[in-house]
């Protein structure tokens, strides 16, 4: 499993269904890995990986709701696409309310299940570069002093460079000291820049 | 005439009358010899009577030494009759002295024509007349044979024969008969003891010898005019009996029949003619029963009366008639052979019986029974319509990806054909899948006749766990197969046996619905019972078990404990069980859950079962 290439893994514990499947998205260009169950999955899986799962909903043992549970607790950024054949609105209600990327039914026209995948890699993706632009913020934020966090915080809260003086008991030429190391340590060139900054590392 | 001559000669002729009676009896049963016997003896005690009359008439010593001589054959066949009778008639008297009887006697009579006089006299030198009651009678004078003496031992000999038979008819409890013949006999035996008195000049009489036969005779008449008359009262209460039996047989709607083998004729009753559809004066064989018989019932008739024939076994069969009108009868028959002397049969006789309205409401509770579960099917499956869509669905689902795969690959140029050979490989397994479920699903559905298949319990189950796999899955429930290999075949339908076994894991993959998800364990087994004899098929689960309470009710039609049920699962499953000539039963487990179980035998039933389900066909 490359941490770089998009994988797209599919487990179904109906052998024919899953090696059509695998068929069809291979033959699309999509690297792809089977599974007959979600243990199987379990086994192998990487958190770093990249790509999404087609999940059938109603396997023996762990079910397809239940992988999805364990692979949000443990933080996975991988898309899930659920596959099923009788699957309820209840069902897919509950799929979807716990972040499925998409739910589709058995039989799946090819056309809507690739898209599906392009659209669960894609997301993949943003999610990826979202989490890599949170760590390179929070690794700015991390070079920061104590005062100077401090300081970003009020920045970022709208309140002037006196305000600030006057909170944190200073004058407000050291203020304008720190918010000067602050805007270079996070590498930006205004305000405005900064707080979109600040909303991305929260989301 | 003067009264000895009277008397003597009407002694004579009763006993001829009574031998000419006996004879003419004993013309129409041969079989029977103790008539013949009898005649015998009547006709001898007649010669016997005029012999005697004879010689008290005759005036000289010559003529009566030739009338002594000759009265000893008559004597001999009487006596030889006597004893004959008794054996055969009375079944008593011992063998020895019967045929010391007969030894002696014979030998008497030889010794009495080889001596030059007789084997009462050395000489006969005068006859004597004298007046006895007012008639002038003549007795020998002369010197007696001592050989005579033997003649007197068999009269000795007879005396006891006699005693010792009356005794054992006494003893067997026949008094009147012991008394009859067996004193009469004995009464004769003491008589004739006047014989050797006159012989040896002790007494003055005249022989009466034919009298005190004529008193056995006149006994022995009257025992078998006894039996006569009895046979002529059986005669009468066997018109008697013979009369309630038809009306018996007319009010039970019986067809009585005889069918007289050698000349291949049958005599049947109107109401067995009317059954048959036989004109009344239509001469009935056993070609115009054939022609009357259901042509698929043909052959295990004549099976039937075959075996009779041959093995002499009770006739009985159950069948159906083609009246020339068209109309179509089920009848019973029952009939025994009666096998001549050399053993072959030469008649048959028995009843036949229209069930035509039993076989109609046993078919018609089969028809009801089918209907009962084939609505109970259509109602299971209601139940398992996810199960069902997923059955058809996963192929589907295979098929149609496999083919837009294939599709792509084409449009695209590919050259892989390997690939598309695969894909196409599995098209067509997948498409064979779907096409099997739906075949499941339509013998499942479609209203049908019972089959009688000989079927694998094991693979009646794997076809059920096929149907129900994805509602057990969704229900969390695992299931457990613990199947005996090499299971006998039973006798069955095999869409009913499903329809029991599908019952049973629904119920007890339901009962475990409350329980934690580890715990929803279902066990199938199969194994065999009695050697060969039986199957057992059980299906436990971990649920809450049958409340005691219930266990009475359980197969009871309508008895439900779910919201939904209509309560008739369980009654259908044992209805098609009992048809099966099995058992349902139910218990509860030792730790927790309940067992449902069924027998069924694995010997085919001899009976055909041929049940029309919809009532249309045929």
């Amino acid at each position: 499993m490359s941490a770089f290439e998009a994988t797209v893994f599919v487990v179904d514990d109906y052998a024919p269904v899953r090696n059509a499947i695998s068929r069809l998205l291979r033959t699309a260009g999509f690297v792809v890995a089977a599974f007959a169950s979600a243990d199987a999955f379990l086994a192998q899986y990487d958190p770093g990986a990249c790509g999404c799962v087609i999940l059938d909903l109603s396997m023996p043992a762990v079910s397809g709701l239940e992988l999805q549970e364990i692979l949000a607790k443990s933080g996975s950024l991988l898309p899930i696409i659920f596959l099923t054949a009788h699957g309820s609105i209840p069902m897919s209600v509950h799929a979807m309310k716990r972040g499925a990327s998409d739910f589709l039914t058995k039989p799946v026209n090819d056309e809507d299940l690739l898209a599906a995948v392009r659209a669960a890699i894609e997301k993949n993706r943003d999610l990826r570069s979202q989490q890599a632009e949170r760590s390179e913020i929070r690794a700015r934020l991390a070079t920061l002093t104590p005062r100077e966090r401090e300081v970003l915080e009020y920045v970022v809260a709208g309140k002037l460079n006196k305000q600030i003086a006057a909170t944190l008991g200073t004058v407000e030429q050291t203020v304008k000291v720190h918010r000067a190391h602050v805007m270079q340590k996070m590498k930006v060139s205004s305000v405005a820049e900064l707080v979109r900054l600040m909303q991305r590392c929260q989301n | 005439m003067s009264w000895v001559t009277v008397l003597w000669s009407m002694n004579a002729a009763a006993c001829l009358t009574l031998a000419g009676f006996y004879l003419a009896v004993w013309f129409k049963q041969r079989q029977s010899p103790v008539y013949l016997l009898f005649s015998c003896s009547a006709i001898a005690a007649a010669a016997i009577s005029a012999f005697e009359l004879w010689m008290l008439n005759s005036r000289t010593a010559e003529q009566y030494q030739q009338l002594m001589r000759w009265i000893h054959v008559p004597t001999w066949v009487l006596t030889l009759s006597f004893v004959a009778f008794v054996r055969l008639y009375l079944h008593a008297g011992r063998a020895w002295l019967a045929w010391s009887i007969y030894g002696l006697r014979t030998v008497v009579l030889i010794l009495n024509f080889i001596f030059p006089v007789s084997i009462n006299f050395n000489a006969i030198t005068d006859i004597r007349q004298f007046s006895w009651g007012g008639q002038m009678v003549s007795i020998p004078v002369g010197t007696p044979n001592p050989w005579g003496l033997l003649s007197n031992l068999s009269l000795l000999l007879l005396l006891i024969f006699a005693v010792d038979a009356a005794i054992v008819v006494w003893r067997r409890g026949d008094r009147r008969r012991a008394l009859l013949v067996g004193g009469s006999m004995i009464f004769g035996g003491i008589l004739a003891w006047h014989v050797p008195l006159v012989i040896w000049g002790v007494i003055d009489v005249p022989f009466f010898l034919g009298f005190s036969y004529t008193a056995i005779v006149a006994a022995m008449g009257y025992e078998l005019s006894n039996d006569v008359a009895r046979a002529a009262g059986l005669v009468r209460e066997l018109e008697i009996s013979e009369q309630r039996l038809n009306l018996a047989a007319d009010s039970a709607n019986l067809g009585m029949w005889e069918w007289d083998i050698v000349c291949d004729e049958i005599w049947i009753t109107d109401k067995g003619r009317a059954m048959f559809g036989f004109d009344s004066l239509e001469k009935v064989d056993f070609e115009l029963f054939r022609s009357r018989l259901h042509p698929e019932d043909r052959e295990s008739v004549l099976k039937a009366v075959e075996n009779s024939l041959g093995t002499g076994a009770k006739y009985e069969s159950e069948y159906r008639v083609l009246l020339p009108s068209g109309e179509l009868r089920w009848i019973a028959g029952r009939g025994q052979v009666e096998f001549n002397r050399d053993g072959r049969p030469f008649r048959m006789h028995g009843a036949s019986l229209d069930i035509t309205k039993r076989k109609e409401a046993e078919e018609q509770a089969v028809r009801q029974h089918n209907e009962m579960a084939h609505l109970s099917r259509v109602t299971m499956l209601g139940e398992l319509s996810g199960s069902i869509a997923h059955e058809l669905n996963l192929p589907l689902s295979a098929i149609l990806t496999n083919a837009q795969t294939a599709q792509r690959i084409l449009a695209s140029g590919g050259t892989d054909l390997g690939e598309v050979r695969e894909i196409l490989k599995e098209i067509v397994s997948e498409d064979r899948r779907a096409s099997d479920a739906i075949r499941r699903l339509r013998l499942w559905l479609t209203k049908r006749e019972v089959q009688q298949h000989s079927l694998r319990i094991n693979k009646v189950v794997r076809n059920v766990l096929k149907l129900v796999r994805s509602d057990l899955v969704n229900q969390k429930v695992k299931v457990e197969t613990k199947l005996a290999p090499n299971l006998p075949a039973v006798v069955g339908d095999p869409v009913q046996l499903q329809q029991i076994l599908l019952n049973l894991v629904v119920n007890a993959s339901d009962a475990m619905a409350s329980c934690p998800t580890p715990d929803r364990r279902l066990v199938i087994r199969t194994e065999i019972e009695n050697g060969d004899d039986a199957i057992t098929v059980s299906i436990t689960d971990q649920g809450c078990g049958i409340p005691e309470k219930n266990m009475e009710q359980l197969f009871e039609p309508f008895f439900t404990t779910k919201e939904k049920g209509m309560g008739l699962g369980l009654s259908v499953c044992r209805t098609i069980i009992a048809a099966h000539r099995g058992t349902l039963w139910a218990m509860n487990n030792a730790d927790r859950g309940a067992t449902f179980c069924f027998r069924l035998p694995t010997t085919a039933p001899n009976e055909r079962v041929v049940i029309d389900n919809n009532g249309s066909s045929q």
